[in-house]
């Protein structure tokens, strides 16, 4: 292999959680680097999610493109990362500034790679500038170097896929053998062509025997790796897992661990049984309460949908009864796998594979474009890893356009061929068009964002009405915000959801909040001051989880039985206790949950303050689609008439409900219309935001943000 | 004669694997409760994990609660907690 740039290092031990090292590489000068951190910054940003946004507050700029230079892409655990003695330590946080919301974003990822950055000496990486030829870089805390080298060039089929590429470098790096001491990260032909490109994480599964892979899905982070013309990143430790994080109250660490491994082992089965099913469970539920998406959104259920159940994966496709975690101790083990499956379509038919997945977003994303058929969404699943585009965002984007056909905003000459719901041979077609930037895969490449503006100025251009006319119909159903596509749950009938969306600060993606059940289903939150408290809380402590290299499902998808004695049994405080002791034992500290969600206050709030200096930051940055509100078309209402009648006589009383039933979906468009904008009142007012959904200045100063930058931004919206 | 009066449980994820059914109609008499028919299937169906404290339970899709009265072409679902991942 060619060494363009080499250093040696003496790894730092990991200690307390931390190492207080950042390793940060410059493409562009083949310059490496290794930071001291200092305890104020640790103790300000915790590490993962905070880590990142403070690298990019101080490094980035308004002008920052995500193909600027001095994007930086920053990969961070945290200090709870890396325990096998306690659940859920595997993940790790990729951010940057994202192609498709030209503002942060951040994705999460299970897999080694995270806890081996750690224990080779790093709490963080940061790369910066574009490499003038493809590159790799390798750190390796055995041989205690770190190298740039040039990019290995193996075979075409091998050199574009990211999953073929990376198991091919892992094998090359380590002498032909896989080890779990070695994990990479590594993207695709598809993140070069489409701005939703994903990272691998790929890692050594003892048990299966093979290289295994989890996503860092959201948001283009792929794409950002290949535009800095970064390959792959390998790390290398093999330094004991066990007590990784070199706790300092070992015993305690042990304790809150043993507590949470005795919910997960009593609840789960008797819950959701994520172990068993992985979360392809959702359908069904999802589905059961018209959550499913069906058709670009437009209904929540399909008597079609059965054919995606869990039960239809476990029989044809899962490995039955082996735990499949993405990391070592997590006794949820929900990551399911599917081995030996044979590709019927695309340029590897014929070809067996193995499938790291599905995940219920990816199920929900195959439903979105109208198709029920469970080998489709495994051939679809493998093709995005392989091509290294998001499941979710390839999925929202076709349904868009495939609405666009069929409501006439398209035709087929536009697109090249009649792309309607439920048509897998266009989906097929179009996803390789994606992948390899070709035909109208150049267009949806792009996302809903941009791709509801080209149809606008076809639309406009072949109707004689303006594109302003035709942007504003087509944002009716194109479901993005903030330029990042939704992810995988219809929200029309829960206010506190659609909030949950679009308040979430990198775009519509669930891991900030999902409030449905809850609000919808539980009615838990009967009023806006309810559903504003739960949009503070949900956002911040989940905010915690992303910065401290924890995965939440064990918190949020198991409930503690003594839970139900609480008074917010939704929140899971007995759980949320262990993971606080956890913290403490970890760490040294003595914080409560309240000291937590403060810390993570202070991450939400540096967050916004990137989004307002990148232009997302303002109340119309958190408006979402009609789609997401409501019944757009009448269609959608005649669906459910009877549901949304008996909405109108609810909120109205009977008197004031009109005969006509287009009225009667006029009217409730126009209240739900209000209501989202009363609930940004309130929610604005809770966060202590002013009118617009901006950080009041006292609000910034309270956590300690007011620096210079700050205060010029603040300024500059009149704050 | 005066037809019997039933309602419907749904069984979803797991419990359709263990019941190997999608539903199963249970005669009520008088004043049945939820907690009644939830003691009802988990003695027809021991190998049923229906933790009363894990539950959520729906009547005709709306939250319920175990005490609930139950009328005749109820249907019932035993949900686990879901809170979105």
């Amino acid at each position: 292999m060619e060494i363009l740039k080499q250093i040696r290092y003496e790894p730092a031990q990991v200690t307390g959680g931390y190492t207080d090292q950042l390793l940060e590489i410059d493409l562009s000068k083949l310059q490496i680097t290794i930071q001291d951190l200092s305890p104020d910054f640790k103790n300000k940003y915790i590490g993962g999610r905070g880590y990142a946004l403070k690298l990019i507050w101080d490094g980035t700029s308004r002008e920052t493109r995500y193909d600027s230079p001095e994007n930086i892409l920053v990969m961070a655990s945290g200090p709870l990362g890396n325990e096998p003695s306690f659940p859920g330590t595997g993940k790790f946080i990729v951010g940057t500034i994202s192609p498709l919301t030209d503002t942060f974003i951040d994705s999460n990822v299970g897999g080694h790679f995270g806890p081996l950055l750690k224990l080779a000496g790093f709490d963080a990486l940061a790369v910066s500038g574009i490499a003038s030829a493809d590159s790799v870089i390798v750190i390796d805390g055995d041989l205690r170097t770190i190298s740039i080298i040039a990019a290995p060039a193996y075979d075409k089929e091998i050199d574009e896929g990211s999953l073929s590429f990376g198991k091919r470098l892992l094998e090359d790096i380590n002498d032909g053998e896989y080890s779990d001491s070695l994990a990479a990260v590594t993207t695709g032909k598809g993140a070069c062509n489409a701005r939703f490109g994903i990272i691998n994480s790929l890692f050594f599964d003892r048990k299966r025997n093979r290289i295994r892979a989890k996503q860092a899905g959201r948001g283009g982070t792929g794409t950002v790796m290949r535009t800095k013309g970064l390959r792959g990143i390998v790390v290398h430790s093999s330094l004991s897992k066990a007590n990784g994080n070199n706790a300092v109250d070992k015993e305690g660490v042990r304790r809150a661990g043993s507590r949470l491994r005795e919910v997960i082992s009593k609840a789960d089965p008797k819950q959701l049984h994520l172990s068993a099913w992985g979360t392809t469970i959702l359908s069904e539920y999802m589905n059961k309460f018209h959550l499913f998406p069906i058709n670009n959104y437009q209904y929540g259920q399909s008597s079609e949908s059965p054919k995606l159940f869990a039960g239809v994966f476990l029989d044809r496709y899962f490995t039955k009864n082996m735990p499949d975690g993405c990391y070592y101790g997590c006794n949820l083990a929900c990551s399911k796998s599917s081995e030996n499956v044979e590709l019927t379509r695309g340029p590897y038919a014929g070809q067996k594979v193995s499938i790291d997945g599905p995940e219920y977003e990816t199920v929900g994303a195959v439903s979105c474009m109208g198709i029920f058929d469970p080998h489709f969404v495994l051939e679809y699943n493998w093709y995005c890893d392989e091509y290294g585009l998001d499941t979710i965002s390839t999925g929202t984007t076709i349904a868009f356009f495939m609405e666009c056909f069929e409501r006439g905003f398209l035709t087929a000459d536009d697109i090249g061929y009649k792309l309607t719901f439920g048509n897998m041979d266009a989906v097929d077609r179009l996803l390789h068009e994606i992948a390899n930037a070709k035909g109208f895969g150049k267009v949806a490449g792009q996302g809903v964002a941009r791709g509801k503006k080209w149809v606008a100025e076809k639309y406009a251009a072949r109707n004689g009405i303006s594109q302003d006319a035709a942007l504003v119909e087509l944002s009716k159903f194109a479901m993005e915000v903030k330029g990042l596509e939704f992810s995988m749950y219809v929200t029309k009938e829960s206010l506190a959801q659609q909030g949950g969306y679009g308040f979430a600060l990198k775009g519509p993606q669930h891991d900030e909040s999902w409030l449905i059940f809850i609000d919808q289903i539980h009615k838990e939150l009967p009023t806006f001051e309810d559903k504003a408290n739960a949009l503070k809380w949900f956002p911040l402590i989940r905010t915690w989880f992303n910065a401290t290299g924890l995965c939440k499902l064990p918190w949020i998808d198991v409930r503690n039985p003594e839970a139900a004695n609480t008074d917010e049994p939704a929140k899971n405080l007995p759980t949320l206790a262990y993971y606080v002791d956890y913290f403490n034992a970890t760490t040294g500290s003595n914080k409560t949950l309240k000291d937590i969600l403060d810390d993570s206050e202070r991450l939400y709030i540096l967050q916004k303050l990137i989004n307002l200096r990148h232009g997302k930051g303002t109340r119309v940055s958190d408006q979402i689609p009609l789609r997401a509100m409501g019944p757009v078309y009448f269609n959608e209402y005649e669906s459910r008439a009877e549901y949304y009648d008996g909405w109108l006589r609810e909120q109205l009383g009977d008197s004031e409900v009109p005969a006509a039933p287009e009225k009667k979906h006029e009217l409730l468009v126009k209240k739900r219309i209000e209501a989202y904008q009363q609930l940004c009142d309130i929610v604005y007012e809770e966060k202590g935001f002013s009118s617009d959904g901006i950080p009041k200045r006292e609000t910034v100063e309270k956590f300690g943000l007011l620096d210079e930058q700050a205060g010029k931004l603040l300024q500059g919206f009149g704050m | 004669m005066a037809q019997k009066m039933m309602v419907s449980v749904k069984f979803l994820g797991m419990q359709r694997v263990v019941t190997k059914k999608d539903s199963v109609n249970i005669p009520i008499t008088g004043e049945m409760t939820v907690k009644d028919i939830l003691e009802f299937v988990k003695n027809l169906y021991p190998d049923l994990t229906l933790d009363e404290e894990m539950l959520f339970v729906t009547v005709n899709q709306e939250k319920a609660s175990l005490d609930r009265l139950l009328s005749a072409d109820d249907t019932v679902s035993f949900l686990p907690h879901i809170s979105g991942g």
